[in-house]
């Protein structure tokens, strides 16, 4: 043989410590991710890295926006850093962690929190940013221990999309939002879903946290409080009992189905989503993505609002989501530039002017007026449907403190445990209580 | 070994007076330093990009590190709480059943298909990169994406099946019951690895055993049992390390079929795909690296175990 024992040693000796330290090794801190990041100044200029994740058409306008902004201050420089929302976060953490944040940061409910409180994000009134023409309720989403770390970029709302074409096919109305309850949208969906053909009559409606959110605020509790989960196990499992309801109604597809079509943003794309394909007549939805919705499927779908206990929409306690932020880094070495861009994007007409409303519909009020006659039609609808919620709105919801960031992700886990039974509601709505609380501990 | 160890007697033995001896000792001193010169890239390497990460994560793991704050030392708290984290078990359940049923499967079709390509094939060459190929691209992103679509509720192999008059709507990657099947699948898949080894090992077995076994009337059966295996068991060892070793390590695969979840219901939640959610999803780098370091102990335990029982059944021709 050519291998002897001594040698065969040595060889799977040296792999085997090869492969298990570069295991490890990619757990360790502070490793430099790279040239970019870090703000320096050149010759009495300002260079900024300026972050975001987004979509074809927002890297184009963000692009423009800051060539725009470059020219409205000649002193100021930004290097954009675009990125995709899932791969965003860990990038966003190594370079925290690396000292080398990029000075603007596009931010997002989810994880505000978990960099706000722990001093990562700059305090954004102190340096002089400017919200005193935004609309009630979009500010205070910012807001960490008081400081402002992030200011709105866009109003969103959690809706639910309907494919008219299907309702057709059905021989059914679009039914009435202003009126609807959780257990009419059931009846709703199970009797479009078996008259059209589809494997979905409503669809994501479960797997994410803002309907759930809705769902609460009906029953007087809250996703989260100020250091803690908002709601009981009996919350949960009720909700979960819900979902079990409208899953042996049909309103919401066989578990498999369910599971393969994943938790909205958690799972396909946008443009492979089950209304874009056909394959559902409802499907839950943050309100800016209508326009991304209809460009994908090619139908013009129709914005409704989520349902509520009462059958009132003006008691459903809904609310200005932000569908994103700005904030900037703690440690930029210019503050004020990085504010400055925070403020012309908020307040000027330039730059709303090119973002329109794809990162959601301006905060700023007369922005507001100023470009809905310059929005697309689906935009436009957009625009109308966040004026005419206004009357339904309850308090602004509390981003989620350190570590709740993931209850989308837990609840849809134990979701699926229901599903395919492998726990009961009860069991289930206590663990992922108990799971939730024991991330926020740390 | 001998050469150099006579040389230095020679030294020893021709170093008499003490002036001599310095001057050997300086030269010495000069052969050392040319040495760790030579060495210099290697070590490099070594401290940098292996030795000091390794070091940091093992004391990050007695810490609490969000990633955005400074690392606050903790002691055992990190290990103390994995012994209470249900998902952690979990973690563990199903990178062992990967590990023990995906390894031993991949390595009997590896050795399957080096037989047969042993066998002295026109184009061995040929077949060789095709099955090796797998190999190269099993642990890709694309590979994994297109997994994740033939094994859906209309993917390729429901609409193969359906061509066989077979009604199947199952989704082989959305149900806790087959999802883990369905990357064990891919894992055996790739068996290109173990199999180019394989025949290079076949490749030095004597063929004038087989023909002496021929003579003596034995079955092809009997051949394989008492020519090829023993003879290759050094090799089957050395791939059943390695193969061990990569498995516990497997990512991309979990990662990717699964979105990053580990899902549905955690049934594809592999030990480094929950070590990378703890770190980078949940900000507890801390926890994540005290799990790395439990992961080498599992490896190391594993690798121990393998080596104490490779006594009885490994044959060394030497």
């Amino acid at each position: 043989m050519a291998l002897n024992r001594r040698q065969f040693l040595i060889g799977a000796g040296g792999l085997a410590a090869a492969a298990t330290t570069t295991g490890l090794g990619a757990c360790a801190p502070g490793a430099p991710s790279g040239s970019q990041g870090g703000g320096g100044e050149q010759g009495g200029k300002t260079n900024l890295a300026l972050a975001w994740w987004g979509n074809p058409t927002r890297n184009k306008n963000t692009e423009a926006e800051i060539q725009a902004f470059q020219q409205a201050n000649p002193n100021i420089t930004l290097a954009g850093q675009p990125g995709d929302f899932a791969g965003y976060w860990d990038k966003l953490a190594t370079q925290t962690a690396g000292g080398q944040a990029p000075d603007i940061i596009q931010m997002d409910m989810a994880y505000i929190a978990e960099y706000g409180n722990r001093g990562a994000l700059l305090d954004l009134e102190k340096t002089g940013a400017d919200t005193s023409k935004f609309v009630e309720g979009t500010v205070d989403s910012g807001r960490i221990n008081g400081q402002l770390v992030g200011v709105n970029a866009g109003i969103n709302s959690a809706v639910i999309v309907a494919n008219p074409k299907i309702f057709e096919k059905a021989k059914m109305d679009v039914p009435d939002d202003k009126t609807w309850t959780w257990d009419q949208l059931s009846d709703v969906a199970a009797e479009v879903a078996s008259k059209a053909g589809v494997p979905f009559g409503v669809v994501y409606l479960f797997g994410g946290d803002p309907m759930f959110g809705a769902y609460l605020r009906q029953n007087g509790k809250e996703l989260f409080t100020e250091k803690d989960v908002g709601f009981e196990p009996a919350d949960a499992q009720a909700w979960f009992d819900l979902m079990m309801k409208f899953q042996k109604a049909g309103s919401i597809g066989t578990p498999q189905q369910i599971s393969e079509e994943g938790s909205p943003g958690g799972g396909k794309p946008i443009d492979q989503s089950a209304i874009v394909l056909g394959k559902a007549a409802l499907q839950y939805q943050n309100s800016n993505q209508l326009e991304a919705l209809n460009a994908a499927s090619g139908e013009s779908l129709k914005l409704l609002r989520a349902p509520s206990l009462a059958g009132k929409a003006t008691e459903r306690k809904a609310w200005y989501k932000a569908s994103m932020l700005w904030s900037a880094s703690a440690k930029t070495k210019n503050p004020e530039a990085a504010v400055a861009w925070i403020n012309w994007f908020a307040n000027t007409k330039e730059a709303v002017d090119i973002d329109k409303a794809e990162r959601g519909i301006p905060p700023n009020a007369e922005l507001q007026e100023y470009i809905r006659p310059k929005l697309s039609p689906a935009q436009q609808e957009v625009a109308k449907f966040i004026v005419d919620i206004k009357p339904e709105l309850a308090s602004t919801p509390i981003a989620p403190p350190p570590g709740g960031g993931k209850l989308a992700e837990i609840m849809f886990r134990y979701e699926t445990d229901v599903l395919f039974g492998k726990a009961s509601t009860a069991e289930a709505a206590q663990k992922f209580v108990d799971e939730v609380k024991s991330n926020l501990q740390v | 070994m001998s050469a150099i160890s006579e040389l230095s007697t020679v030294h020893r033995v021709k170093a008499k007076t003490p002036e001599e001896k310095r001057l050997r000792a300086r030269e010495a001193a000069r052969d050392n330093k040319a040495g760790y010169l030579f060495l210099l890239p290697w070590l490099i390497g070594l401290v940098l990009i292996v030795a000091g990460p390794l070091i940091a994560s093992l004391y990050l793991s007695f810490t609490n590190y969000s990633l955005i704050q400074a690392p606050q030392w903790i002691g055992l708290e990190n290990y103390a709480r994995m012994l209470d984290d249900p998902r952690l078990l979990q973690s563990l359940k199903v990178t062992f059943i990967y590990v023990i049923v995906g390894v031993p499967l991949q390595l009997v079709v590896a050795l399957a298909i080096a037989m047969l390509l042993n066998e002295g094939m026109k184009g061995l060459a040929f077949y060789r990169s095709i099955f090796y190929l797998p190999s190269m691209l099993g642990a890709s992103v694309a590979i994994a994406l297109i997994w994740r679509q033939m094994f859906e509720s209309d993917g390729l192999v429901n609409q193969v099946l359906r061509l066989f008059g077979i009604p199947a709507t199952t989704s082989w990657i959305a149900d806790p019951k087959y999802a883990l099947s369905t990357i064990i699948l891919l894992h055996i898949w790739t068996f290109g690895s173990p199999m180019v080894i394989f025949l290079a090992g076949l490749r030095q077995i004597p063929g004038m055993y087989y023909e002496a076994a021929s003579v003596d009337g034995a079955s092809h059966w009997a051949q394989f049992r008492r020519i090829t295996l023993p003879l290759l068991s050094p090799i089957i060892f050395f791939n059943l390390v390695l193969q061990i070793i990569n498995a516990f390590q497997a990512f991309t695969q979990a990662f990717v079929v699964s979105n990053g979840t580990g899902g549905p219901s955690d049934s594809t939640l592999f030990y480094t795909l929950y070590l990378y959610q703890r770190g980078f999803g949940q900000f507890q780098m801390g926890y994540a690296a005290a799990m790395a370091w439990l992961l080498v102990v599992i490896i190391a335990a594993f690798t121990a175990i393998n080596f104490f029982f490779s006594k009885y059944w490994v044959f060394y021709g030497d």
